[in-house]
Parts: C-alpha cells; sequence; structure tokens
C-alpha cells in the first residue's frame, strides 16, 4: 500500500471515525451537563431574541477595548475568513464534503482559493510568532494552544505546496496534506480546536441565561 | 448520473458533428516558439548555424499548430518528398524558416519540425544515394 | 532473419533510401524526446546496431498491448522499429505453432545468451500454475527459464508491470507481475492498459540505438514518458485552474470541452505520455474524447475507488459506519454526563451530612 492509498484510505477512515466519534461524546455530554431548570419567576419568556443578541454583540470587542485590542480583532477575522475560505470553496474540498455529507455547494475559481491560503498562512503564523513572543500571551498559553494551531498550520502549508506542485512528487505531497488533515481531525475533539462547535452555542446559552433575568449580556 | 449541477437543455444531437466543440484554451507556448523561431533566423542572419525545433515536444492546445502556421504563412518553396511516406517541406513567407512535417504510409503524422536553416538536410541528395545511383546508371548504360 | 545483420543494411536491403532513413532517424529521435540536434548520433547508431533478438512471452493478458503496437498494416516508422528487431517468439505473429514454436524460442535463447530482450505481457498467476500456461509449461516456469539468460526484461502492460486487471480485487488467481518473480534482471516497466504503441517502439528504439535501457522512474518506467503526470501537460488544465468543471458528461460544461475532475478524472495521480503524445498517431485520448483519466498505467489503478469517483472523495468507506461512530459518542456522552451528574450529587449529599 502505498502512502496515498493509506492516507485516502484507511487513514482517513479513522480520522473520521475518531473525529465523528469525539465531537459527538463531547456535544451530546455538554448537553446532557446543562443546569437543570431555572425555577424563579423570569423576567423574559423569549429569551431566544437574548441569545442570538448575545452571539452578535460577543462578536465584536467591548467598547471599552476596542482600541487595545484592534490588532488581534482584524487579524483574527481576517484568519477566519481567510481559512473559511479556503477550506470550504475550493472544488476538490468540496468534492470530499459532498462524499461525506452527501450534499455540495458551488465553488471558487483556483487563484482566489490560492489568494486566501497564502493571507491565511501568513496570518496564523504572525499570530503564533506574537503569541510565543508577547510576555502576557506566553505566559497564559499551554501545550493545547500551540498543538491546535500546529495541526491546522500545517494542513495550510502542505495544502499550498501540493496545489503548487512544489518539493517533492505530486502524491507524496497530497498523501502528506491528507495525513496532516487527519491528524488534525483527530486531535479536534480533545483540545481547544472544539470552539469552532462550542462558541457561538456557548454564547447563546450565556445570553438567554442573562435575558431571562432581564440582563443584557 | 445524478446530477447535481448545471445541466442545460438535454437536446438529443441528430449526429456528431452536430455537437458545438469549443475550445477556448491556450497553453501560452505560442509566443515563445515564435520568439525562438525569430531569435534562429536572427542567428541563421548573422552568418551562424541553423536550428531545428521539435513542434511535437511542445503541448499545443487544438488550433495553436493552425495559428504558429498562420503566422510564419507560405513561401516560394513547396517540396514534397516520397520516402517511407510522403514528407512536405514547405518555405514558409520567412526565408530561411521551414516546416517540415514527416507523415508515414497511413498518413498519420510522425514528425513535425521547424527547420531554420538554408536548405533542410532532407532536401539534399544523400551521399550514400548519389553513389548507389551512380552504381546503377552505369549498369543501366551498359545495357 | 539473421540476428548479426547491421540494422543500416537491413533497412537498404528492404529498399529503404539513405533519406528514408534519416527520416526513420529523425522521427525515432523525436519519439524518443531526444533534441533534433541528436539525430545525427541516432542516425550513425542505428546504422550500426546489430538487429537484436527478442523473445515475446504472453501470458495472463488480454492480446491487448500487442494489438496496441500492430494495429496498422503498412508498414509505418512504428513497425519499422518493430520490424527492425528480430522477433524470434511471438504467440500471435508468428507463424510457427507447437513444437516448432518452442524449438525456435529455445534456439534462439541458445544461440543469443545474454543478449536477447525478453518481452513480457499479461501477469503470471501463483494461485495454481494450471490457472495459465504454454505448451504445458506454467507461465511462472517459463518466465524463470527465459529471463535466465536474457540482457534485460520489458515489461509490457499494466498487467505484467503491476499486476494490472487480473490482480484487480480479490485477485483470484494470484496474479502478481514480472517484477515480483525476477529480481536480478534489469526491467523496463512499460504500463498502460494498453501502453501508447510509441512508448513500447520508444523504448526498443532507445535499445537499438544505445544498446542500454533508458533512464527510468521509481516504478522502473521509462522517465522520458512517464516523467509528467497527465494533469501537469492536460489541455483542459486552464478550466480547471478557473474552477470550470463539467458536472455530467453531456452538459453545458462537457460540450464545452470543461475540466473532468468531477467526473473521475485520475489525471492528477497518473503519469503517461497520453496528454502529449495522444492515441492513434497523435487523434486524440481520452480527456479530449469527454471521459476522464482511468489512471491506467499506475499500479493498483482497479482498487483506486469508482472510475467516476473524483480523487479528492477519498477511499474512506460507508457513511453508515460514521453513523455507527456519531451513535458510540453520543451513548459515551450520555454515559459520562450522567456519572458526572451523579458524583456530584453524591459530593453535595456528602457535604450536607
Amino acid at each position: 500500500m502505498t502512502l496515498l492509498e493509506f492516507a485516502s484510505g484507511p487513514g482517513l477512515q479513522w480520522a473520521l471515525w475518531i473525529f465523528v466519534f469525539g465531537i459527538t461524546w463531547r456535544v451530546v455530554g455538554a448537553v446532557f451537563l446543562l443546569a437543570r431548570k431555572d425555577l424563579s419567576k423570569p423576567r423574559h419568556r423569549n429569551t431566544v431574541r437574548a441569545g442570538l443578541g448575545a452571539v452578535l454583540s460577543r462578536s465584536t470587542p467591548a467598547h471599552a477595548f476596542e482600541k487595545k485590542i484592534r490588532f488581534q480583532h482584524f487579524t483574527g477575522y481576517a484568519w477566519h475568513f481567510a481559512l473559511f475560505i479556503s477550506v470550504l470553496f475550493f472544488a476538490p474540498h468540496i468534492l470530499f464534503f459532498k462524499s461525506v455529507l452527501g450534499f455540495s455547494w458551488p465553488h471558487l475559481p483556483n487563484t482566489i482559493i490560492m489568494v486566501t491560503a497564502i493571507i491565511a498562512t501568513a496570518v496564523l503564523i504572525a499570530l503564533l510568532v506574537r503569541r510565543a513572543t508577547h510576555p502576557v500571551q506566553r505566559f497564559i498559553s499551554n501545550a493545547d494552544d500551540y498543538i491546535s494551531i500546529f495541526v491546522v498550520l500545517v494542513p495550510l502549508v502542505t495544502g499550498i505546496l501540493a496545489f503548487a506542485h512544489f518539493g517533492a512528487r505530486y502524491e507524496t505531497l497530497l498523501a502528506i496534506h491528507l495525513l496532516s488533515v487527519e491528524a488534525m481531525m483527530i486531535w479536534f475533539p480533545f483540545g481547544k480546536l472544539m470552539h469552532t462547535i462550542m462558541t457561538m452555542p456557548a454564547r447563546f446559552q450565556a445570553g438567554t441565561a442573562f435575558g431571562r433575568r432581564g440582563v443584557k449580556a | 448520473m445524478g446530477a447535481t449541477g448545471s445541466r442545460q437543455s438535454g437536446k438529443p444531437v441528430s449526429s456528431i458533428d452536430a455537437i458545438p466543440v469549443t475550445a477556448e484554451v491556450v497553453t501560452g507556448n505560442v509566443a515563445p516558439l515564435l520568439h525562438e523561431v525569430r531569435h534562429a533566423l536572427k542567428r541563421l542572419a548573422d552568418g551562424k548555424d541553423g536550428t531545428v525545433i521539435d513542434l511535437q515536444c511542445l503541448p499545443l492546445a487544438p488550433g495553436e499548430e493552425e495559428r504558429i502556421e498562420e503566422v510564419l504563412g507560405q513561401g516560394e518553396v513547396r517540396a514534397e518528398i516520397d520516402a517511407l511516406g510522403p514528407t512536405i517541406i514547405q518555405e514558409t513567407s520567412y526565408p530561411g524558416v521551414w516546416l517540415v512535417t514527416h507523415r508515414n504510409t497511413e498518413q498519420a503524422v510522425v514528425g513535425r519540425f521547424i527547420e531554420v536553416t538554408h536548405i533542410p538536410e532532407l532536401l539534399k541528395s544523400q551521399q550514400a544515394d548519389i553513389e548507389n545511383g551512380a552504381n546503377r546508371l552505369e549498369n543501366e548504360l551498359k545495357n | 532473419m539473421r540476428n548479426d545483420q547491421f540494422l543500416g543494411e537491413y533497412l537498404r536491403m528492404q529498399g529503404v533510401s539513405r533519406r528514408g532513413f534519416l527520416k526513420f532517424c529523425s522521427a525515432t529521435a523525436s519519439l524518443m524526446a531526444l533534441p533534433p540536434s541528436a539525430v545525427g548520433q541516432v542516425a550513425e547508431a542505428l546504422a550500426t546496431a546489430r538487429r537484436p533478438s527478442v523473445i515475446w512471452l504472453s501470458f495472463q493478458e488480454c492480446t491487448g498491448c500487442t494489438e496496441s503496437l500492430t494495429r496498422s498494416h503498412a508498414p509505418t516508422v512504428e513497425s519499422l522499429i518493430f520490424d527492425a528487431i528480430s522477433l524470434d517468439y511471438h504467440h500471435t505473429l508468428q507463424a510457427a505453432s507447437g513444437y516448432g514454436a518452442e524449438e525456435a524460442r529455445m534456439a534462439a535463447m541458445e544461440e543469443n545468451a545474454g543478449k536477447y530482450l525478453l518481452v513480457v505481457d499479461g501477469s503470471i498467476p501463483l494461485g495454481n500454475p494450471g490457472f495459465s500456461t504454454i505448451a504445458g509449461i506454467s507461465n511462472l516456469d517459463m518466465l524463470k527459464e527465459t529471463a535466465e539468460n536474457a540482457f534485460a526484461i520489458i515489461a509490457v502492460g499494466t498487467c505484467a508491470a503491476f499486476g494490472g486487471l487480473p490482480r484487480a480485487n480479490p485477485n483470484p488467481t494470484g496474479a502478481v507481475s514480472v517484477s515480483d518473480i525476477i529480481t536480478d534482471k534489469p526491467i523496463i516497466n512499460v504500463s498502460g492498459c494498453p501502453p501508447i504503441p510509441v512508448v513500447i517502439t520508444g523504448v526498443l528504439a532507445h535499445f537499438l540505438t544505445f544498446g542500454t535501457i533508458p533512464e527510468l522512474d521509481a516504478l522502473g518506467r521509462p522517465a522520458a514518458f512517464f516523467g509528467q503526470n497527465i494533469h501537469d501537460r492536460c489541455y483542459r488544465r486552464p478550466f480547471y485552474e478557473r474552477g470550470q468543471f463539467a458536472e455530467t458528461f453531456d452538459d453545458e460544461g462537457a460540450r464545452k470541452g470543461w475540466c473532468l475532475y468531477k467526473l473521475g478524472c485520475k489525471g492528477p495521480t497518473t503519469y503517461n505520455a497520453c496528454a502529449t503524445l495522444k492515441w492513434n498517431g497523435g487523434t486524440s485520448f481520452p480527456i479530449q474524447s469527454g471521459h476522464g483519466c482511468l489512471g491506467c498505467s499506475e499500479p493498483n489503478f482497479w482498487d483506486k475507488g469508482g472510475f467516476y469517483d473524483p480523487l479528492s472523495a477519498g477511499m474512506w468507506g460507508s457513511r453508515d459506519a460514521l453513523l455507527g461512530a456519531a451513535a458510540a459518542g453520543a451513548a459515551l456522552g450520555v454515559g459520562s454526563a450522567l456519572a458526572a451528574r451523579s458524583r456530584k450529587k453524591k459530593a453535595q449529599a456528602a457535604e450536607e451530612v
């Protein structure tokens, strides 16, 4: 079995199983750990609006911090935006998602994807360097942070190299890219990458909890 | 095939020629090739050696070979050789630039070259053939 | 057929003029992807080359490789190269049969010991020697016997080079490739299902000209023909870059000649000369005719996912298995949450006491 046959066959199979198993475990576990019914009298019954409001309001910096964290704010959005476009709108990726999910969506031309992928990689490296050198960031960062960044950075870099046919034979580059994505999928349920799934629901939940008491979150 | 993408009017076509084929594809190899010919012609004009360019080792999209022929045009000389199938040697509208097309006895193309030279090698009579011919003529006239 | 004859002399005797010979060398050099400046060297080498003896063994094959090579009935440059070799044994092309044919093979092997070329097409079944025999001799035995004193072996077609169709899952005959059996001779794998005819003759032409085997890639294939992948030489590549794909075989995109990646084209991982040399004397190749590349020059191409499944879909198994994994995860989630809750309750209860 060649490296590429393993990476697109059993490797991918196991990674998908662990990915799906792990995420379901954590999400279902979190749902079943939700606080018991609040028996106090609510100020507002319809808390959905409050929840959505919290999702929006916590997606931008608090007014007092706006100027100070402008750098993180913009680079954070640039990074996520560039990543989503590169991952979700590249035609070969969409074909993979289609094989898993059963449906697909329109794609963007390859040159646009190449630009966003390079932007995403550059921004991620810049943020990684900042995390490792800024005194406060360094102090509060742990292994989880670095591993989570690393397992996303390697697929980006190897994806660009594979697309450009640069560095080794195409099959080798493609196999390494697939293996790095599999590593990310295996790490995903067990580290900070779960913020992908947890963040918006968590903001919503905080919003509803406050909204019930009539407090703006 | 379950179609999920765009599927335009599925009208059946009446014959294979009715299927419109439009290839709007360029390899980008036409211009560099013509410049190579330009450089070779300049060298020849300066008294240096000729050059042979193999057209079959470059990927060319459908229509691009015709484009090259169109640009080079046709000149004063057109020779047809009959050896292991026909070979056409056409001097282009640029003297010194010859288009050589080798075909086998089944008319399939087996070689295409642009020769930048005073006269393509294959147009000259070959020494071995001349010697054989001399012997033959001698024998022919003896009888 | 005299094997000690010079090739140049042989061609002259066939009525080929020096001019014709030069045309032949020009086309041959182009075939071998040599620069035009090498034609003189090719002419000199071919004129003084000796006609090598070639023994062609056909094992578990469909004869497509021989058909690919010998389709034409009139002499072509390719067939002239083929005629230039002394083909001393070939099931489909030889006139002899029975004991006479086998004796001819043994005689050729003896007379040219150490110098003859062995060409093999078809895979060799190891499951049971009786699955494929010639004159009562199993393929395995005949291969070993004939390879012993050969100069080099050319494995023609994906079956001989990598096992091919017989080797596809579940491989009922235990088919293997030539290189799985012979390990002490140089083997040139000319893969493809079938290989492009000019690739076969190009390898022979190289051998005639230089007397050596050409440069090979990691899979033992001649680098001159298998060095580039189809994707990098495909004329539809600009459509791939622009994201213009055919979604079905008869939609707008297909009619406009757009990229066939979504319809399962294996071009990006396939190495062959189809995109440049093409088939039927440069007429067309599968992609130009509207069908994605099958990857037929690669090992195990029959088992690398469906011909119509896109490359990036992978071969990761079934969605049912994923749903099973999700169910297992959900079960663990519920279990661990409930366990955590009961631990908390117990701790609270213990505290209140």
